[in-house]
């Protein structure tokens, strides 16, 4: 893990802007976008903007040369507004309302992902316009978030949807999998790859050769505070890619990757109460916002305190009225009063994706430094590539 | 140099030298660019596929003008949805003998694009004591007006969008309904080759309410993928069967001036390529 961020830097940041505030550090993202982008030579990035659908991470990433993972139209409107080309966009969520379709056609996105007859079936009146990616499941018991319970066909089905596909006159192009979200390891991928390679020669062999290989997301980030190696945690990864069929163009959607360490989240104590197990910080925050990661995304973000001082076990809870919100407990902190401020670290995937406005509470405002406007001129012809 | 890439297919496509960019225009659900380009002159993109241009639209609005007015013979009213561009409508008012033409355009501020960014589409035509320009849903307009036309012409964009209803069972049943006994309806149906199931979706719907339903075919460089068709829907299956003489009577008649319309061309755009009419058999079987 690393952050550039100092304590008097993120103070002074949230006297300017106030809290509950996020600080994106542009400079991390696109550190992180060129380390993973050096681990997978050859791979095309795909940002999975659901992680944070931020702006300035579209603009920075895009700045890049990143291509942008959609799920819907909502998603597809943000890329519009920074006017990304829509030729660097793949939809992939593999359940879509028919007006999702639509929505991300008429942008000019023409790559999905489908997993099913019945969603197969949907492409039928723009059969002529798009090219598919069929999705395959492979479970991974060692993912935090297993994608692959709720979505994917089975390996053993891909060829009978793939016929079914050819029957329907519905062009795919490719196949893709996502073994889950921060996977401990890459075997699962590794496993994936290879089935995926046996699966496209035997089209080749019938005739219908699959030209895209979509490897998904699940490189992990390590939220205890230390640092992935990416470039060994890849290595096996790249050998696979290096054994796959010539000319299939491999692509990859990290989300979290890119963005967790590139957020710092800076919360103000807001009351204190002293109960039967310590003292009690409410803070700003809580899991209804900032915090939804640890209800929904099962993370938990590095937390201190920027006060000094001897430790005590104390709880952290946010300013909600429900007894859930409660973000940390027997946490060592110094004694804090209120306007102290509290840091978490690697705040930048599925939290203020999200977040709610349960109690009309204002979510954490986001501001951005290290922006480089020069490394992504919004083009006066954004979208003419 | 900068380029631009239409979108319309994900496997296929055309590009664009970008010459300059003269107008864009970027709403919630819209995206409307016009460029310049050496080739094509002035280009109209709407959602990543390409409208108009300056250098071959003559092909297109000769053809859905001309084919429909000169082939019924005796047309004085005329009624044009979408369109905004002007392009049909100038071509309408080449015809002295029509009377009156209608033009039902949902979108306004597309009108006023066109005649400042595109001029040379409507030429003037806007202008024309004959034509009465109306903004209003095209769809709603067939099925409530009390005048009858002798044809009418739907030069709508692509299904994906908001010409969607323009392809519909419903509008075709309103163009039935306000047609004269006769008349002709016109509509542009996109690229055979490349979305032969729009053929196939028309021949169906349109066959549903008109004796005589069928398509003419032409060539329109920037609608990639080979011809274009036209839809041809009347209840007078002799108005599409006329010799070449009869329509070059006509045609001088008319005294036109045209780049792509011939009589022979004319005659010639019903004859369609054996897919196509592969298509059109198993649609309405």
């Amino acid at each position: 893990m690393t952050t550039s961020m100092s304590d008097a830097s993120l103070k002074s940041l949230a006297d300017e802007h106030g809290t509950p505030l996020l600080v994106l550090d542009c400079a991390e993202l696109r550190r992180r976008y060129r380390q993973l982008a050096d681990a997978l030579p050859g791979v095309r990035l795909y940002y999975a903007i659901k992680a944070l659908p931020h702006r300035t991470v579209i603009r920075t990433l895009n700045g890049l040369g990143c291509g942008f993972d959609v799920a819907s139209a909502g998603e597809v409107a943000e890329l519009r507004a920074e006017r990304i080309t829509p030729r660097s966009c793949i939809h992939t969520h593999p359940i879509k309302k028919p007006a999702d379709i639509k929505a991300a056609l008429r942008y000019g996105c023409t790559s999905f992902v489908v997993d099913n007859p019945v969603e197969l079936e949907k492409f039928l009146p723009y059969r002529h316009r798009v090219g598919l990616l069929l999705r395959i499941s492979f479970r991974n018991p060692n993912a935090v978030v297993d994608l692959s319970r709720k979505f994917g066909c089975m390996p053993d089905e891909a060829p009978l949807l793939l016929a079914r596909a050819r029957q329907l006159g519905i062009p795919v192009k490719g196949l893709s999998f996502h073994v889950g979200s921060q996977s401990a390891g890459p075997d699962t991928h590794v496993a994936a790859l290879r089935e995926c390679a046996a699966l496209i020669e035997r089209e080749r062999q019938l005739g219908s050769p699959l030209s895209v290989l979509d490897i998904g997301g699940g490189f992990p980030v390590d939220y205890a505070g230390g640092d992935v190696d990416i470039h060994q945690w890849c290595a096996p990864l790249r050998d696979a890619i290096a054994a796959l069929p010539p000319r299939l163009d491999v692509i990859a959607e990290p989300g979290r990757y890119l963005v967790a360490p590139a957020v710092t989240g800076v919360f103000a104590v807001v009351g204190k109460a002293v109960r039967d197990n310590g003292a009690w910080y409410y803070l700003d925050d809580g899991v209804y916002g900032s915090f939804s990661g640890q209800l929904f995304d099962h993370s938990r973000y590095p937390l201190r305190a920027l006060a000094d001082g001897p430790t005590a076990t104390a709880t952290l809870a946010g300013p909600t009225c429900d007894s859930i919100d409660v973000i940390a407990e027997d946490i060592a902190l110094p004694l804090l009063g209120v306007g102290d401020l509290v840091v978490g670290s690697m705040m930048g995937a599925y939290t203020a994706a999200s977040a709610t406005g349960f109690n009309s509470l204002p979510r954490a405002k986001l501001v951005a430094i290290n922006d480089a406007p020069g490394s992504a001129l919004p083009d006066d012809v954004a979208w003419i590539a | 140099m900068r380029h631009w890439e239409e979108t319309l297919y994900d496997s296929y496509g055309q590009r664009f030298r970008v010459d300059e960019l003269l107008f864009e225009s970027e709403t919630e659900h819209q995206h409307l660019i016009i460029f310049e380009n050496e080739r094509f002159g002035r280009i109209m993109v709407l959602d990543g596929v390409v409208q108009t241009t300056e250098a071959d639209e003559f092909v297109y609005h000769e053809m859905i003008t001309h084919v429909p007015i000169i082939g019924h013979g005796a047309a004085r009213r005329v009624l044009i949805i979408g369109g905004g561009d002007g392009g049909v409508l100038r071509e309408c008012c080449k015809h002295a003998d029509v009377e009156r033409i209608v033009q039902v355009e949902i979108d306004r501020s597309v009108i006023e694009m066109a005649k400042q960014w595109l001029p040379r589409h409507s030429a003037g035509a806007f202008d024309d004591p004959r034509a009465e320009i109306v903004i209003a849903d095209g769809m709603q307009f067939v099925c409530e007006t009390d005048e009858r036309f002798d044809v009418i012409i739907a030069d709508s964009t692509d299904p994906i969008g908001p010409g969607e209803v323009l392809f519909s069972d419903d509008f075709y049943a309103g163009c039935k309904r306000c047609l004269k006994p006769g008349g002709v309806v016109a509509t542009q149906n996109g690229v055979a080759f490349m979305q032969l199931d729009e053929v196939r979706t028309t021949a169906r719907r349109l066959g549903a309410h008109f004796g005589d339903a069928t398509f003419f075919a032409a060539a329109v460089p920037t609608y990639v993928g080979g011809v274009m068709t036209f839809a041809w829907g009347t209840d007078d299956a002799a108005l599409r069967l006329q010799s070449v003489d009869r329509l070059t009577e006509r045609y001088a008649a008319a005294n036109l001036t045209t780049r792509y319309y011939t009589p022979a061309v004319h005659q010639a755009a019903f004859a369609l390529p054996r897919y196509v009419e592969t298509a059109i058999d198993e649609a309405t079987a």
